[in-house]
């Protein structure tokens, strides 16, 4: 059976109490037999052997009475045996009380008997005989019938006193006998006692510290990194409880230790995903080209490239569907088939429409992205691109000095849609002419889509606001100010990446050869 | 984080059956959904109409699992219609494009009207 420590330490005090209570029970009792011992002695066979003897003897008086009177003076030896007659009675009366038992009552009825017919003799006959004169009969008559009843008197007596002289001889015996069960059952009492004490003195610390150490020992298999160590712990009490409890936090540590080396992995992965993603901006005079990123875990599905020659920069942004490491695999897909296509030198549609066969082909159908792929035309300012689902690019005007007040709007050209999922996901193209001072931005929907604690998105109609107001900082803030602002309304929980692409025209510039940059898109 | 789980309430049409989400669709519970459209494959009821009333925020991760659903009953010889009102839903279907490749109605039986075949 299996119990809690707390029972069984209960349990064995509890045993030790009723042992402790069976030895006290052991104890009154042995007293009570002593006290009924005591009680039949002195209060019942002691007097009732006192009351025989005086009867006895008062009968012995009243014949040595009579027989005096008849020899000499009558009266005063005739209230003598007067008294002793009174003595006899109240003897009689006392001894009734103390011989109770049947065959003492037959031995006294018969004494008593006996003096009766003794005290009707000499009433009856002797002394009316002495009286009339006639003594010498009077004193026949009690020598020989007299005699006789007093004899019969002392036998009765004699067989009463044996008889009480039995019943003390059996209670000594009883009383021995209860002495050797008390001692019987003192010697298991103090036995059971024993038992119980070494059960709970010994066997229960000696269990309990066995299961400890098997604790301890586990506790060391854990720090050698053995998370596999069997406590092997079945005592059904709270050192079991214990052992499950460390069972649990071993398999916690080994999927801690599990995750910690997933996170070393998930390092690698980031720090190629970092490597992917351009880390020096090309220098481009006539551009200024300020990317941010914002990624809510260590990978994430946000990805862009940026590509400068004296003529053009091409700037892409995609947003790879799901989170984590999922998406962070198809951003990098993407962007490597993307880049591959772009370095063989094909021409913008070429390379979004190859990328796209090639997703198809290599990703799952719950996988896609989302994308923009734009270049801006350095000497003349004009910037195309195809969006392929992805939100719109907002176009910002105005620098905010000597009046010239921001402003902007999002850029909604023709759409196309998903990378990764349509076999013909279109290749409509937006173009819009930048002036100097002109502001195109790019953006991922973690800024769309982040949440405020109560549930609400950001939103478009905010990011607008928030552009145009913090514009006035300038370009190089600008991203790092909207992520802050997005942050601080998702309370510091986002859920998304947040990239922003920020292009800002600042105006042809002459080329050595004197030529403008053709575009082909 | 732990994983969430979406409630999702599957009633049968007659010939097809409608799909109810309710709660956020996004990277946590978008599971759920993914689990339920492979049962209707399992099943062979591969006509699924997703009602999207219910779910007030869906992300990229709601949106793919969705587009894939479209795919994977399709090629079971189904398909998926999406009944949705929500503003923001339609806005982000529109977006991405998956707008024209699958039917999208206020209501569930319109949009099972739009099933292919």
């Amino acid at each position: 059976m299996k119990l809690s420590l707390r029972w069984k330490i209960m349990g064995g005090f509890g045993l030790m109490l009723l042992f402790i209570a069976l030895l006290g029970w052991v104890t009154l009792s042995l007293f009570g037999s002593v006290r009924a011992v005591q009680r039949k002695v002195f209060r019942e066979a002691i007097p009732a052997l006192v009351a025989v003897d005086e009867i006895v003897r008062s009968y012995t008086a009243q014949s040595a009475a009579v027989r005096g009177s008849l020899i000499g003076s009558l009266d005063a030896l005739l209230d003598r045996y007067q008294r002793e007659v009174e003595v006899a009675k109240h003897w009689e009366t006392r001894a009734r009380e103390l011989l109770t038992d049947g065959h003492e009552s037959e031995l006294l009825d018969n004494l008593t008997e006996a003096g009766s017919q003794f005290h009707s003799l000499v009433d009856e006959e002797v002394i009316p005989k002495a009286v009339a004169g006639n003594r010498a009969q009077a004193f026949l008559i009690l020598d020989q019938d007299g005699s006789r009843l007093i004899q019969d008197i002392e036998v009765q007596g004699e067989l009463l006193r044996t008889l009480q002289e039995q019943r003390l001889q059996d209670t000594e015996n009883e009383l021995s006998s209860r002495s050797r069960q008390a001692l019987i059952i003192l010697v298991i009492v103090l036995f059971g006692v024993g038992v119980a004490g070494i059960a709970l003195a010994f066997l229960l610390p000696r269990r309990l510290s066995r299961n400890l150490s098997r604790l301890v020992e586990a506790t060391r298999a854990i720090g050698r990194g053995d998370f596999e160590h069997d406590v092997g712990i079945h005592s059904g009490d709270e050192v079991e409880e214990l052992a499950t409890r460390f069972t649990e936090m071993q398999s916690g540590l080994q999927r801690l230790q599990q995750l910690a080396l997933q996170d070393r992995e998930l390092e690698i992965a980031a720090s190629i995903q970092r490597n992917l993603l351009i880390r020096h901006i090309p220098h481009s005079p006539g551009l200024k080209i300020i990317p941010m990123q914002r990624q809510a875990n260590l990978v994430g599905g946000d990805w862009y490239d940026i590509d400068v020659t004296p003529q053009a920069a091409t700037v892409v942004v995609g947003d790879a569907s799901g989170k984590g490491i999922a998406a962070a695999l198809m951003a990098t897909v993407a962007l490597s088939f993307l880049r591959a296509e772009k370095g063989l030198g094909s021409l913008p549609k070429t390379v979004i429409a190859r990328t796209n066969e090639a997703l198809l082909d290599a990703t799952d159908p719950d996988s896609f992205t989302t994308s923009i792929y734009s270049v801006i035309d350095i000497a003349s300012g004009e910037a195309r691109w195809l969006n392929m689902g992805h939100p719109a690019p907002f176009l910002l005007r105005g620098t905010g000095v000597d009046g010239d007040d921001p402003r902007g709007y999002y850029v909604e050209g023709p759409r196309n849609r998903v990378l990764g999922w349509f076999e013909d996901p279109g290749l409509n193209v937006t173009v819009i002419q930048m002036s100097p001072g002109d502001r195109l931005i790019f953006y991922t929907d973690g800024f769309l889509e982040a949440k405020a604690p109560e549930g609400e998105v950001f939103g478009e109609q905010r990011l607008a606001e928030a552009i145009v107001r913090l514009s006035r900082m300038g370009t190089d803030q600008l991203g790092e100010l909207l992520v802050g602002e997005v942050e601080r309304f998702a309370a510091g929980k986002l859920d998304d990446d947040l990239t922003m692409l920020i292009v800002e025209y600042e105006g042809a510039v002459q080329q050595d050869d004197g030529s403008a940059a053709a575009l082909n898109v | 984080m732990a994983q969430q789980k979406v409630e999702i309430e599957i009633t049968d049409a007659g010939s097809y059956r409608v799909l109810k989400p309710t709660g956020d669709l996004d990277v946590y519970t978008v599971g759920s959904l993914r689990d339920a459209i492979g049962r209707m494959i399992e099943e062979a009821t591969p006509k699924v109409v997703v009602d999207l009333d219910g779910v007030p925020f869906m992300d990229s991760s709601g949106l793919g699992a969705l587009m894939g659903g479209v795919r994977r009953l399709r090629e079971a010889g189904g398909d998926l219609a999406i009944a949705c009102t929500r503003e923001q839903h339609l806005k982000l279907f529109a977006i991405t494009g998956f707008g024209e490749g699958v039917s999208i109605a206020p209501t569930v039986e319109e949009a099972a009207q739009g099933f292919r075949g």
